[in-house]
């Protein structure tokens, strides 16, 4: 019973709570839909926080789309042995996986000590920043130390296949059963953070501007669609 | 309808894709825009309301309230001000960063929000209330008991206020003042509330209250030392001064001593646009004042010695344009506009002769009317003496000749002789007073001198006013004496070379500003200008730093003139509409004689700074020093005895009961004023003033209101709150020490804690209100309706509420009204209506100022002559106090305006105006004395019919003015307004546009024509005389106490110099290093005194908190760094606050600025370990004798005219840091 709630109800909650709760926010507290930066109190260890963060988290992004979201059938088809993928995936999880853990380290320090930039830091910004400590550093752990200490842990024979499931509600929780209780946690504290996006800064995420590329140069508004549009 | 928007669907339009065209290059957008609508909505409001700052910054500036859902938002500038005209700068926009701050009051923690009462009190009062059953005895009950009262006048300044309710507040302050009236009298119920032109209606509601009831009303422009006593001394007037748009008519401009950036910001660029046009800027300043930068030179005088430079420029002035060549303009405008012609008798003296007093028609004729009050001149014509038109004399005789005109009896035109030199009868020597490097020292110079025969065939010896200022500047002819050679010549007053070891500017600068100034005025015909403030006027030789710089614009002939003369600039003192606003705020219409006290005698008593006086100045009796040696407080009662000065409260004796028991032993008026003038000189009344420690005389309620007199103006903090207050004091001086007057009787301890009730009424919590009794919440300038007016512009501003007045604040005008209501309903019961002696003193522009001739003092009580009221002592008023209709009477016009009314001598008929009131206002018709009358109930109808009245805000009273003025001087001078006589302005008008003021008889300025106003230009050109003895500009005053202070005519006194503390006292043990500095406490930047210094932006512009800026070096000697915490202190008291250290100050001087209030960030200090301070805790008032003088012309007496001033610059403190900054927190 614990499996399936860990497992199945517990993810698909997560994701009702970052689906519905990101629209909840993006239509009716449209205002709130922001990053607020104290850039304005201090500089100097928010451009080397936020600059190692956030390269970090775009390269663990990547690491974990080939990881998770690509099956293993993949790799051996275009001759990617196991072997090679892991010496591979652990150096370039490993420096991503560090960068990330660096950049919230200063972020969080920076925040604890630096007055002007403490009195404006809420608390959903500790929480933020705290949980993404955790996982991260996790993670980290795993790809460093768990993978080259205990046992090079083939995820993509277990959580890559339950994951993957998911999305098309078929969910295999079995695979879960047997992964390392380390593994099982990064999963469980990545949902609760995806749960958390729509309550936090985290929001900023989806306002990378990726359609900005594709963008007709030229805009106009027809009249009549304009004026009634008008408050 | 509109249907309801889905908005979860509307929001997700913003993700569609629209319509592309153009190969894709154009898309039409789909994507909502009401997002946009936050932006917009940011600087969208619902309604401007126009208002301004009833503030002391002279500013006056017209303000946009916006309004946004009923919360005022914020304020922007005016920007409709009537255009000046062709050519010129204009008005457009006012304003300055801290009235732009304003709006942050209204919603704030510091506001005032309900009635507050002192715990201990309110508890006392239910109390008392419940077990008494009526308010007049509970209120005997906790006064009377002196451990009851002790109870919370010791917690005051302590915090712990109730909130009350009105009804109960009202109800306490009206049995106060009931039982405060049956027991002692009503003069000991006192107000203070200063400059009624920042907001005139709010002034009158509380002065009119005070004056129904008989309540003394202090006054302030003199308690402020802002009051410039040359002023009335030179000119009879109180203070007159050119708007800031006549700075741009000025071709050369010294400022001196008066930060026009700084502190007159809206007006500044008046200053710098003049630059454009060619105008020349010289500034005078000990430190690098903001000014300065304007500046094309700069002259750094050392603090307190502008005399000393100011009487240099007058000896090059006099040297080069009058005596090694004569400048014709100068010369008529001397012999026509000033006394330098006029003829004064030398008094022999140990073989010397020493100036005596002007030579009199009645010296020389007999049956001359008021001849001993008309003063001659020599007639080059005729070779004779003769009397000119225009002497105070002629005001008060009844002909028609008070002008200017230069004609004699028979027809003729006099050409006044300016001096003797060429045909002199012999070479006089006269002993000159020079008190630069002692008091009392002298020097000797021959005058050309006359031989006249005078009416009872005695010999006179008599000089020239001329003459004299002449040999007492040092300007040699070629006589004998001790002249100085040249203006190299560093030992002899009064040289370039001379003044530069004292002021420390070079000669040659000296030389170079005199000869130009002097020499634009030549060419222009006056327009030269000489800007001054508090930094030259807040001296206790405030009158002779004046008096010097006054040389410089008298003797160019540059007063009276657009663009040239003095621009003195201290407080917002000008109520344009002031015949009007007389008789609303002094209730003139109902009864006469207001009780007007002068602040500085009031304060001085009551918070017994006479008794810490510094010891006195040994040396004056060198020169004279019979009355300069006498203590401040004994010279203050021989003015009250002789009628000079008010004194109020006046007897120790209750002033009802006094005429009332004289009533039943006489049998009409007269017999009353013998009988109480025996009392008087029997001794069998005593006089208040000489009283103060008894505590009948003490003042028992006090209201305090659009003012912070405990933060801010209380010079002497320390001795307000130990002997007034009452609270916990850092006095730190020993009276047993100090000098002690001869003729007050004493206590053998100061008392302390005099006043029983003290009530504040504010919008914003101040140590005014910290250590009041009762605080009544006040409508802020954006909740009520005013009228503003000040010197600098032509403009009468509204205030207009933007929001009615929130929670349960109340306007001031509807305050009193409250607390008139309730005062006449109590009084039904417990005081019924009685007959009241005023005694007021010989006033100004009254028939009064004739009553003493010759200026020699007779005291009735040494038996030199009888005791004459309204002659030799004050006048006795009966006024009858209808205390149960004091509410009808407040909230109706009274039928006295029938019968006509004015001020300063100028009168205006009645009955027009009465039928115009009822007009406007409407009729009263609530039932009372008051029904039929114009109605007064509100703040409106005050406006109106304040404006209606006034001649500047109402062209027919202003060409009424003007044709009661043609009989007096024999002149045609209706057409001055008659082209503005159909002008009529309303509040309404006012607040659609700023309308510029009329010319009126009560101000010397024209202005019409769009021409700015500049005072005495009516006196120039339409020959209208000055209100002085002569008639005339004087450099001369020949009163016995001016010439035995050595101040006949403008001579250079150095600055007090008396250490921090006195010989004999304990000092403040110091181990550490300290320093000794001179305190000077001029205006700021962040702030109009202690307002907007606590808004969060003004706080954030500087440091906020309180500071104390001294030179790098200073700092650096006593081992203190910049933003170091230190602790000032001396005699006086002691502050803590901040150090500021600048290389822009001068060593030795320290600048704390005025009124930074101890309500923020304020330790405690090491020596009384008490909190606080402020930077008057250091401070003290120096009153002086010479501003006492009265029923003498000019010097006499008028409330806020005339008077001593609390001048406070004299101070020496020392400094020391503070190693241990202790917020006393536990």
């Amino acid at each position: 019973m614990a499996e399936i709630f860990w497992w199945v109800i517990f993810p698909y909650i997560a994701f009702a709570i970052l689906i519905l709760g990101s629209f909840y926010r993006y239509a009716f507290r449209g205002i709130s839909w922001y990053a607020p930066s104290t850039e304005i109190f201090e500089k100097r260890w928010l451009r080397i926080g936020s600059t190692f963060f956030h390269w970090g988290i775009i390269f663990a992004f990547i690491g974990h789309v080939m990881g998770i979201l690509i099956p293993r059938s993949f790799y051996l088809s275009i001759g990617v042995s196991d072997h090679l993928y892991h010496f591979f995936a652990i150096l370039g999880g490993a420096i991503p996986g560090l960068m990330v853990v660096f950049g919230l380290l200063v972020m969080l320090v920076r925040k604890l000590s630096i007055p002007s930039v403490q009195v404006h830091t809420t608390f959903a910004e500790y929480y933020t920043i705290i949980l993404l400590l955790l996982v991260a550093g996790i993670g980290t752990y795993m790809t460093i130390i768990f993978n080259t200490t205990v046992v090079a842990y083939e995820y993509r024979a277990t959580i890559g296949p339950w994951f993957r499931s998911l999305f098309v509600f078929q969910p295999q929780y079995q695979l879960m059963s047997d992964v390392p209780f380390i593994f099982r946690l990064h999963v469980v504290l990545s949902f609760l953070l995806f749960a958390s996006i729509p309550f936090t800064q985290l929001i900023h995420m989806f306002s990378f501007p990726g359609r900005y590329p594709f963008r007709a140069p030229q805009q106009y508004r027809a009249r009549d669609g304009y004026k009634n549009s008008r408050p | 309808m509109q249907k309801k928007k889905n908005k979860l669907l509307h929001s997700l339009k913003h993700l569609s894709w629209g319509n592309r065209i153009n190969d894709g290059w154009t898309e039409e957008s789909p994507r909502p825009r009401d997002w946009e609508k936050m932006y917009r909505a940011r600087w969208q409001h619902d309604k401007v309301v126009r208002s301004t700052h009833g503030v002391n910054c002279t500013g006056s500036c017209s303000w946009k309230i916006h309004v946004k859902d009923g919360i005022i938002t914020w304020e922007t500038q005016q920007t409709d001000y009537p255009s000046t005209g062709d050519n010129f700068p204009d008005y457009e926009p006012r304003g300055c960063p801290r009235g732009a701050s304003f709006s942050w009051y209204t919603y704030s923690p510091t506001r005032v929000k309900y009635p507050y009462v002192r715990g201990q009190l309110y508890e006392l009062w239910k109390e008392e209330l419940e077990s008494a059953g009526n308010p007049v005895q509970a209120w005997e009950n906790i006064v009377s008991d002196p451990g009851k009262r002790e109870k919370y006048v010791k917690a005051r300044g302590k915090g712990g206020f109730v909130r009350g309710s009105w009804k109960d507040v009202c109800d306490m302050i009206a049995a106060s003042s009931i039982y405060t009236i049956k027991k002692y009298g009503p003069d000991r119920v006192v107000g203070f509330s200063p400059i009624p032109a920042m907001s005139m209606v709010s002034y009158a509601g509380g002065a009119r209250f005070l004056s129904l009831i008989g309540g003394t009303i202090l006054s302030f422009y003199d308690w402020y030392a802002d009051l410039p006593p040359a002023s009335p001394q030179v000119w009879g007037d109180q203070t007159d001064v050119p708007e800031s748009g006549d700075w741009y008519n000025t071709k050369y401009f010294i400022i001196w001593g008066t930060n026009i950036p700084q502190t007159r910001t809206p007006d500044a660029h008046f200053m710098v646009e003049s630059r454009y046009n060619g105008t020349k800027v010289v500034g005078v300043s000990p430190d690098y004042a903001e000014y300065d930068k304007f500046a094309d030179i700069w002259l750094p005088a050392k603090a307190g010695t502008d005399g000393a430079l100011a009487m240099a420029m007058t000896h090059v002035i006099l040297k080069e344009f009058y005596v090694d060549q004569e400048t014709p303009y100068f010369m008529e405008y001397a012999k026509q506009y000033t006394d330098l012609p006029f003829l004064i008798i030398l008094d022999p003296k140990e073989g010397n002769y020493r100036t005596d007093r002007f030579l009199r028609a009645s010296d020389i004729v007999s049956g001359e009317e008021h001849g001993e009050w008309k003063t001659v001149v020599w007639d080059e014509t005729s070779g004779k003496m003769v009397i000119p038109n225009g002497t105070q004399g002629h005001r008060w005789d009844q002909g028609s000749k008070w002008n200017l005109d230069l004609t004699a009896a028979d027809g003729s035109t006099i050409n006044p002789k300016m001096s003797f030199l060429a045909d002199s009868d012999e070479v006089a020597m006269v002993e000159f007073p020079y008190f630069a490097e002692n008091t009392g020292g002298k020097v000797q110079r021959g005058v050309p001198a006359k031989r006249i025969k005078d009416v009872s065939g005695n010999e006179l010896v008599i000089s020239t006013v001329f003459d004299l200022m002449l040999a007492h500047t040092g300007v040699n002819r070629g006589l004998q004496g001790d002249y100085p050679t040249d203006y190299n010549d560093s030992n002899k007053p009064y040289t370039p070379a001379w003044q530069e070891s004292i002021t420390s500017v070079k000669k040659e600068h000296v030389i170079q500003v005199a000869r130009e100034f002097a020499d634009n005025a030549a060419r222009t015909k006056g327009k030269s200008m000489i800007a001054m403030g508090g930094g030259t006027n807040h001296w206790f030789h405030s009158d002779q730093i004046y008096r010097a710089i006054l040389n410089l614009v008298l003797l160019t002939g540059s007063q009276g003139v657009n663009g040239g003369g003095w621009a003195h600039y201290v407080g917002q003192e000008k109520v344009r509409p002031l015949e009007g606003f007389s008789q609303i705020a002094f209730a003139n219409d109902w009864v006469k004689s207001p009780r007007f006290m002068n602040g500085t005698s009031f304060f001085y008593f009551v918070t017994e700074q006479f008794r810490y006086e510094y010891d006195q100045d040994e040396v004056q009796a060198d020169w004279g020093g019979k009355y300069a040696n006498m203590h401040p407080a004994d010279f203050n009662a021989l003015s009250a005895r002789l009628g000079w000065l008010p004194s109020f409260p006046q007897l120790s004796q209750n002033s009802l009961d006094v005429l009332r028991e004289a009533r039943e032993r006489n049998p009409d008026d007269q017999a009353v004023v013998q009988d109480i003038a025996r009392q008087l000189a029997d001794g069998s009344l005593d006089w208040a003033v000489e009283n103060p420690n008894d505590p009948r005389n003490f003042p028992r309620v006090f209201f305090n209101w659009r003012s912070n007199l405990l933060g801010d103006s209380g010079k002497g903090h320390e001795y307000f709150v130990k002997h007034l207050i009452g609270g916990s004091d850092s006095v730190l001086s020993d009276f047993e020490q100090s000098w002690q007057p001869e003729t007050i009787n004493l206590a053998e301890k100061p008392p302390e804690g005099k006043v029983d009730l003290f009530v504040s009424i504010d919008f914003r919590m101040t140590s005014s209100g910290l250590f009041s009794d009762i605080i009544l919440p006040a409508a802020t300038w954006y909740e009520k309706h005013d009228i503003s007016s000040t010197d600098l512009h032509p403009f009468v501003h509204p205030f207009n509420a933007a929001i009615n007045p929130p929670w349960e604040t109340k306007s001031d005008w509807d305050t009193f009204r409250e607390i008139t209501k309730v005062f006449s309903d109590m009084a039904k019961e417990h005081l019924p209506a009685q007959e009241d002696l005023v005694m007021s003193p010989l006033a100004h522009d009254t028939i009064n100022e004739i009553a003493q001739p010759f200026g020699k003092v007779k005291d009735w009580r040494k038996g030199e002559v009888e005791p004459i009221p309204g002659k030799t002592m004050p006048n006795f008023n009966f006024v009858k106090r209808d205390y149960p209709n004091v509410y009808e009477m407040w909230t109706t016009i009274g039928p006295n305006i029938q019968s006509g009314y004015g001020t300063k001598g100028v009168k205006i008929p009645g009955e027009r105006v009465y039928n115009d009131l009822l007009n406007r206002l409407g009729t009263c018709k609530r039932e009372g004395i008051g029904k039929g009358q114009p109605d007064l109930y509100s703040d409106k109808q005050a406006i109106n019919a304040i404006l209606l009245m006034s001649g500047a805000t109402n062209g027919r009273r202003a060409v009424e003015g003007w044709k009661s003025m043609e009989a007096k001087t024999g002149k045609t001078l209706r057409h001055i307004s008659e082209g503005r006589e159909e002008e009529d302005y309303t509040l309404d008008a006012l607040t659609i546009q700023p309308r510029q003021a009329i010319s009126t008889p009560v101000w010397s300025g024209l202005e019409n024509d769009n021409r700015r106003y500049s005072p005495f230009t009516v006196n120039k050109e339409f020959n209208i005389p000055w209100h002085t003895l002569t008639g005339r500009q004087s450099f001369y005053l020949d009163h016995e106490v001016m010439l035995d202070y050595g101040e006949g005519l403008p001579l250079y006194r150095p600055p007090i110099n008396k250490g921090p503390f006195m010989k004999g006292e304990t000092e403040v043990e110091n181990k550490e290093k300290s320093l000794t500095v001179r305190f000077l406490s001029p205006h700021q930047k962040w702030g109009i005194h202690t307002m907007f210094t606590d808004t969060d932006n003004m706080v954030q512009l500087f440091r906020g908190w309180q500071f104390i800026w001294l030179n790098e070096k200073d700092g650096a000697s006593i081992g203190i760094k910049d933003n170091d915490w230190i602790e000032v202190y001396n005699r006086n008291g002691v502050v803590v606050a901040r150090a500021v250290l600048t290389y822009r100050l001068p060593q030795g001087i320290a600048f704390m600025h005025h009124a930074q209030d101890r309500t923020m960030g304020v330790p405690g200090n090491t020596i009384t370990k008490k909190r606080g301070g402020t930077h008057n805790s250091v401070t003290r008032i120096y009153p002086k004798a010479t501003h006492m003088i009265g029923g003498y012309s000019q010097l006499s007496y008028g409330f806020n005219y005339y008077g001593p001033t609390g001048s406070q610059r004299d101070t020496m403190t020392v400094i020391r840091p503070l190693k241990e900054v202790d917020w006393l927190e536990n």
